[in-house]
């Protein structure tokens, strides 16, 4: 790792195709910056990207990537990490992506606390469909799938992660620049699962969660004097069903990641040239 | 062939029948006998019914039979199912103090032991299987101390006096048997060797296999029967410095060791059908981005839930075809229990060397039955590991490296292979993706880019199919007439069905084959042949429409799909009549 790495490092040379104005930029950008700030570079750092417009992300940025399929690409980061914990994982993909085609495996990553982090690029629509309603859009969101709304409660990713055992739950805006990197970079230091649901708006098929919806509704919880290690207080803003808030909702200093916990902690791709020495005890078992 | 025994212990699921089966088969293997043993789960009439049979003789025995000899029938059912194979030399042991009426045909001879009290003197009940199984040693006129000595290996860990107990229970079923009962005259005499075994089934070889090739991440979701592959790895890989995963269903099992595997880990999932049908969804990500995984398919009878604790071959067709577009893939398919061990590392090298991903196809049949080989068949010093082209340090990678310093991980090459450079590579950082890409591995959708990466994928497999050897194995006279070509777990039976061939006079050739793609050419064997047979287990007969179509002629089949494997000699008699029937229409 040098400590020279600029966060330009990790821009590839493919020029971005989201539409002009679009959230994903500025995620983008501050989880480059996070990447760089936290001492990482390119060469150590492994970015899982899902699929759809929010997916793109791993074409834009440059490291060692995987854009996989559909809602998978937690377990992508989870094999990573485990087999080789001395790499950063970066996961990064929409809402659809996360809380709908791969909602199961968001639980389950929760629960593992594996030590990666998660951004959820969270538009509130599918864009790269062209969109339709996504687990997150407001029940009242007409869409060409849904012309009268869903008529569902939308999901609250913060409160499934909450109710999964998370040990870190963020959320934050793409165009408050500065406080979306603080609060990535605060999610890839902690030790476990950095979970930060960004709202990233989509300028073409959302015209309800939009920039100005965000800027003059989110709460910044820094400024409200909130404490992350409170697990009740964490609750309380969860749950808030007024208002919307961005910066670290929880954070429990004692976690202990997966790796540790199960004490997975080798560089797995180096084996012997043959089978390890003492494999026949392997053999011997069977007598 | 030696002499042969066919001993069987059954009873209610929850009987122990397994553990006591297993107890028995450590101690013959212990005495220097080759073993071979099956397990029956559910039933002809109703579920709950479960078996554990052996097949004993100093020679080496690789299939099942249609005889039982000796049976330990902890209930009348047992009896019942087992009617057709037992003979009027069939000695059945039971418990005629309990509560049961045991209806034993007259021409058997019926042991009635009274196990359960036996035991209770013993020091408790819960050892009346230990006791027919000193019953059972009498009447075999096996000597009960190598049945100590596989009490000492199952139970050691319970303390001594567990052991004792059990000992002392063994002894008082022989004991009884001595006193009351003139077993002689069955004729039964198990000879012993000198000779030292080991004893395990297919899973167990495929998960020391897997460690054995350097494979340090498995990720995996509860199916039988592949389960007791991660149940082996668990506790096991870890020395090793791996790890194995549960996942939270197939759809992640595969993804997480796709992850490990683009992380430079030897990597591996195991399935059976059902989870193959979710693992599809993501294999055509991992062909298309090149990274070399390990998928063993344990399969079971499907469709659907189908019979899921019963024997089919019928995963092969998706295997060779699941998934959308066109990819390439390599499907291995060991045919033996110690071929398990030895073709899981040629997976994980086939894997790495082409960057593909490698379907390992075994079924149920193989993964519960146990054999004993001597060590020397899992020799580890004979275990080679080929990463392919794995680039790990600056000079290499700098070779890969296009005018603008970016790593060509799919770079199009004359073999089709590309270098492979894993996370912690300076200079190696690069996308892969799903979509189809260019030699960086960006998105494209270049009509020249498309078709030299098309190209270069379908390259590998013909590079592979040169440098490779796809050997088969033969059995039988390689000059007769009547050819039988079988795959997976068959070999054993059709082997042993030879020696019963021989007897009729009946003179074959038989090629057993364990690649199904690529897989060896067997056009010349065919036509040299007057007569071909196709032996699976699955009713439409997947193999045999691959030969079919590789040699362009018809091939008579031999299908059976009942859910139970075939037996040598059964397969001896259908092969017979096989060869009387008249060539399918061309
Ligand atoms: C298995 C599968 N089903 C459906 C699709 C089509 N699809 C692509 S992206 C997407 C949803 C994208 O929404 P989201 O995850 O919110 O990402 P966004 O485009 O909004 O960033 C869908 C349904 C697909 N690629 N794969
Ligand atoms: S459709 Fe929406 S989410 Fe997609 S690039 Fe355009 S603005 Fe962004
Ligand atoms: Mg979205």
């Amino acid at each position: 790792m040098s400590s020279d790495v600029r966060f330009t490092d990790f821009k590839s040379d493919k020029q971005p195709t989201w539409c002009p104005g679009c959230g994903d930029f500025g995620t983008m950008n501050g989880m480059m910056k996070a990447l760089a700030e936290t001492g990482n570079d390119p060469d150590n750092t492994f970015v899982v990207a899902g699929i759809g417009c929010s997916g793109k992300i791993g074409t834009y940025m440059h490291s060692y990537a995987l854009h996989g399929v559909h809602g998978r690409a937690l377990p992508v980061g989870t094999g990573v990490k485990l087999a080789r914990p001395d790499i950063e994982v970066m996961v990064a993909g929409g809402d659809g992506d996360g809380y709908s085609i791969g909602a199961g495996h968001f639980v389950h990553a929760v629960r593992r606390n594996v030590d990666m982090t998660y951004c959820v690029m969270d538009n509130r629509i599918y864009g790269l469909t062209k969109g339709q309603a996504s687990p997150t859009s407001r029940s009242d969101f007409e869409t060409s799938t849904t012309p009268e709304g869903t008529k569902q409660p939308p999901v609250n990713p913060l409160a499934l992660a909450l109710a999964s055992g998370a040990s870190f739950i963020a959320q934050s805006f793409a165009s408050d620049a500065l406080r979306h990197q603080e609060i990535v970079q605060e999610a890839i230091e902690h030790d476990g699962f950095g979970f930060v649901n960004v709202f990233s708006p989509c300028v073409t098929f959302n015209d309800v969660d939009t920039y100005d919806y965000f800027r003059d509704s989110l709460v910044d919880l820094d400024e409200e004097g909130h404490d992350p290690t409170d697990y009740e207080a964490a609750k309380e803003v969860i749950l808030d069903g007024e208002k919307e808030y961005q910066g670290v909702m929880y954070k429990d200093e004692n976690s202990v990641p997966y790796n540790e916990k199960h004490g997975v902690t080798e560089d797995m791709s180096e084996i012997p040239e043959g089978a390890p020495d003492d494999a026949m005890d392997l053999v011997r078992e069977f007598y | 062939m030696a002499e042969d025994l066919n001993w069987a212990i059954g009873g209610e699921a929850g009987d122990g029948i397994d553990s006591t089966g297993k107890i028995f088969a450590q101690a013959l293997s212990r005495a220097g006998r080759h073993v071979f043993t099956s397990k029956d789960f559910a039933s002809r009439i109703r579920g709950g019914y479960t078996a554990y049979k052996i097949r004993t003789s100093v020679d080496q025995v690789q299939s099942v039979v249609d005889r039982l000899d000796i049976l330990v029938a902890l209930t009348q059912r047992t009896i019942d199912e087992n009617l057709d194979e037992l003979h009027e030399g069939s000695a059945i042991i039971y418990d005629g103090e309990r509560s049961w009426e045991a209806e034993i045909p007259d021409e058997m001879t019926a042991v009635d032991v009274p196990l359960k009290s036996l035991a209770e003197e013993a020091g408790g009940a819960i050892m009346r299987n230990i006791v027919a199984l000193g019953a059972a040693c009498e009447i075999t006129g096996f000597d009960v101390e190598y049945l100590d000595e596989s009490l000492e290996k199952r139970f050691g860990g319970k303390g001594s006096k567990i052991v004792e107990n059990n000992k002392e229970a063994a002894r008082k079923g022989q004991e009884y048997v001595q006193e009351n009962y003139d077993v002689d005259h069955l004729g039964y005499n198990l000879e012993t060797t000198d000779n030292d075994y080991v004893l395990l089934n297919g899973n167990e070889a495929i998960g020391m296999g897997a460690i054995a090739a350097g494979c340090r991440f498995y990720a995996g979701y509860p199916i039988t029967p592949a389960t007791s592959i991660m149940e082996y790895l668990t506790g096991r890989i870890e020395d090793y410095g791996g790890h194995v995963v549960q996942a939270e269903d197939e759809l992640s099992a595969i993804n997480m060791a796709l992850g490990g595997a683009r992380a430079g880990a030897r990597s591996m999932t195991a399935t059976s059908g059902a989870g193959v049908d979710l693992m599809t969804e993501t294999f055509g990500l991992v062909a298309t981005s090149e990274t070399p995984l390990v998928i063993a398919d344990v399969q079971r009878s499907g469709p659907s839930t189908g019979m899921p604790t019963k024997q089919e071959q019928g995963d092969l067709n998706m295997a060779l075809y699941g998934g959308h577009g066109e990819v390439p893939r390599f499907v291995v398919a060991p045919t033996s229990i110690d071929e398990c061990f030895w073709k899981t590392i040629e997976a994980f090298n086939l894997a790495e060397k082409y960057q593909t991903p490698v379907f390992l196809v075994s079924d149920l049949a193989m993964s519960v039955t146990e054999q004993t080989f001597p060590p020397e068949a899992f020799d580890m010093d004979e275990v080679e590991i080929d990463r392919g082209k794995l680039v790990d340090d600056d000079d290499e990678v700098d070779e890969w490296l296009d005018e603008q310093g970016r790593f060509r991980a799919h770079a199009v090459t004359d073999d089709g292979v590309s270098p492979r450079a894993i996370p912690g590579t300076t200079d190696g950082a690069h996308m892969s993706t799903g979509l189809e890409h260019d030699e960086l591995g960006r998105r494209t959708e270049d009509e020249d880019e498309r078709v030299q990466q098309v190209d270069k994928r379908n390259r590998k497999v013909e590079t592979a199919k040169e440098q490779e050897g796809w050997e088969y194995r033969e059995f039988g006279n390689e000059d007769a007439d009547n050819l039988v070509i079988t795959w997976g777990s068959n070999e054993g039976a059709l082997a042993e069905a030879l020696d019963y061939l021989e007897e009729d006079g009946v003179d074959v050739r038989v090629i057993s084959v364990p690649y199904i793609f690529p897989r060896p050419d067997l056009t010349d064997e065919i036509e040299a042949a007057e007569e071909t047979i196709v032996v699976e287990c699955n009713a439409t007969g997947q193999f045999a429409d691959l030969l079919e179509h590789d040699a362009l002629t018809r091939l008579k089949r031999i299908n059976k799909y009942t859910g139970v494997r075939f037996k040598a000699d059964e397969l001896a008699e259908q092969i017979t009549q096989k060869l009387s029937e008249e060539v399918p229409a061309q």
